[in-house]
């Protein structure tokens, strides 16, 4: 290989190289005990995490962070399907992108600020639900009950990334030989059964894309739980990125290190595989 | 069922769904424009009677700092992540000629670490990343979220761009390697014109991703002065009894810049979104 060839991909593999040393030192940290009370750490092997996974916060949090997710690739894949059918069986396509656009665009706003609408909107006398009595339906709790607060972080969810399904499955539609489409059209199927019986089942990679998205994207959601229920200590919208910055906040650097290193693995289990199915498709036909 | 009623219903369910989708925008719209009088009158659905830019003047003056850092780390981060990340991509593009053991290896555990570095929960490294920062001396400093915010973004752009560059002919560089150009010239003369719409597909992509990002402004800014825009809105939180128009007001500017750019390049992000997923023919 030559030099200028190899320079190409200094910078990408230098910064890739920081970001592996930084999970690697995460770790490192993680198997020592170091915190507030204990500045000088010293290596306590696996002792951090039995204590960390043991605290009632640390599996509150992380079943929060896998009910979301799993709500999100359930709810969001469902309703992507039926989105992309929605769209796919449009004649024009002028309307078509201008939809599709309409259920992407909660991703070019920040999480952030999607989270200070939504706690206007979840307003129990000024926001959705003003129109819900207006028309004679009972008031929703939203925020304001512990039983209905992290349904409510899923709705926001569901309402900013749906939007991605809908896009791969989509696109995965399209990628369908129009010909056969139309034979089946011929022998007079709907589009019901057009969808269910064939677009559908010929999308398997439009459902590997939107379910590892998906997950990745809510797993690390940080700025809307943190927005919703205003800091980080409410128990009942507390995912694992949070609690993890609440470790850190309150300088249990090791605890966090070891949240950190859970989240990590669970992540990097689906991502590989994912990176590595990709690779073998698009990099190298 | 006639064809023209089930058009009609057609069109009626997508209608349905998009009034649902544009609720938010909508309240950040109308909001921002109600005068502090009317606001402890109206609900948030409903517009305002008369048009008051009030919120947005009592909003700016301490959102305008925030908004130009992040206009400085914003667009520095973006340019530079995806340039270097079409460089490294073309890499990528280079490695598949060879059919070699060593190269599909390396470019298999490359293509890992990109994609563990564009999809990992970056709030995990917060430690490791801060104490970098921290001891680098580059805390609160535009150099230090830009250096912090391209670990993550190069991984990112090169990702992309290996989608983008994928689908360029081969004879086309095939051609220029006969003639004993150098693949660093190949990239500059050939291939990153070649694939200038996927760059700023990329480009983009980026700028909305950091411009919205929220965590790492968050733990490498400590001083008010350093605030990015994606950060300072959280002051306008409120809660019960304060007044909303200002948080919408606020909303709006941090949501302007993005918003514009998906309205008028969003075919752009579209495909950056769908080079996030692995591609498809000819994005």
């Amino acid at each position: 290989m030559k030099k200028g060839t190899v320079i190409l991909v200094v910078p990408t593999a230098l910064f890739s190289i920081i970001l592996l040393y930084l999970v690697l030192w995460n770790a490192g940290v993680s198997f020592m005990n170091w915190s507030l009370l204990n500045p000088t750490p010293s290596l306590v092997g696996l002792e951090t995490f039995v204590s960390v996974v043991r605290q009632f916060q640390f599996s509150n949090s992380l079943v929060h962070s896998l009910e979301l997710s799993v709500s999100l690739v359930a709810i969001g894949n469902i309703l992507g399907i039926l989105l992309a059918s929605l769209l796919y069986f449009l004649k024009s396509n002028g309307a078509r992108s201008i939809f599709m656009s309409i259920m992407i665009y909660p991703l070019a706003i920040s999480m952030a600020v999607n989270g200070l609408i939504w706690l206007w909107l979840y307003n129990i006398n000024i926001g959705i639900d003003w129109v819900l009595t207006k028309i004679g339906l009972p008031q929703f709790p939203w925020l304001s009950s512990t039983s209905t607060m992290f349904p409510s972080l899923i709705v926001v969810s569901v309402w900013a990334y749906t939007g991605i399904a809908a896009l791969f499955y989509l696109a995965g539609f399209m990628n369908i030989d129009k010909a056969v489409v139309e034979a089946a059209r011929l022998d007079g199927a709907g589009a019901f059964k057009i969808t269910y019986k064939l677009l559908v089942p010929n999308s398997f990679n439009s459902f590997v894309i939107s379910t590892a998205l998906l997950f990745l994207f809510s797993f690390r959601i940080f700025s809307l739980p943190f927005i919703l229920s205003g800091g980080t200590t409410n128990i009942f919208l507390q995912t694992s990125v949070l609690y993890m910055y609440y470790l850190f906040t309150v300088e249990f650097f090791s605890d966090a290190t070891a949240v950190a290193t859970i989240i990590t693995v669970i992540a990097t289990i689906v991502i590989i595989p994912y990176a590595l199915i990709m690779i073998r498709r698009w990099i190298r036909r | 069922m006639r064809p023209v009623i089930k058009a009609s219903l057609h069109y009626l369910a997508l209608a349905v769904v998009s009034v649902l989708w544009l609720i938010p925008v909508y309240a950040m719209v109308i909001n921002g424009f109600k005068s502090d009088l009317e606001v402890s009158s109206t609900p948030v659905l409903v517009p305002p009677t008369q048009f008051s830019i009030g919120a947005y003047v009592s909003v700016f003056g301490s959102l305008a700092k925030p908004l130009l850092n992040s206009l400085i780390i914003v667009i520095p981060t973006s340019f530079i992540a995806a340039f270097l990340g079409a460089m490294g991509a073309y890499f990528f593009y280079t490695l598949s000629y060879s059919y070699s053991r060593f190269s599909s290896t390396l470019s298999d555990v490359l293509f890992s670490l990109i994609a563990l570095a564009t999809f990992i929960p970056y709030q995990a490294t917060l430690i490791p990343l801060t104490r970098l920062i921290v001891d680098m001396g580059l805390l609160d400093t535009y150099a230090g979220i830009i250096f912090a915010m391209l670990i993550f973004y190069i991984p990112t752009g090169a990702l992309l761009m290996s989608m983008f560059i994928s689908v360029l002919p081969r004879s086309l560089v095939e051609a220029a390697k006969i003639d004993g150009t150098g693949d660093l010239k190949i990239f500059l003369k050939i291939v990153f014109p070649l694939s200038m719409p996927g760059f700023i597909s990329t480009l983009i992509f980026i700028i909305i991703q950091s411009w919205n990002n929220f965590f790492i402004p968050l733990v490498l800014v400590t001083t008010p002065e350093m605030k990015l825009i994606s950060v300072a809105v959280e002051a306008y939180t409120g809660g019960y009894g304060t007044l909303y128009n200002d948080t919408f007001a606020a909303a709006m500017l941090a949501s302007i810049i993005p918003l514009a750019i998906f309205i008028f390049l969003g075919r752009y992000f579209i495909r950056g979104l769908i080079a996030l997923g692995g591609g498809g023919k000819g994005v």
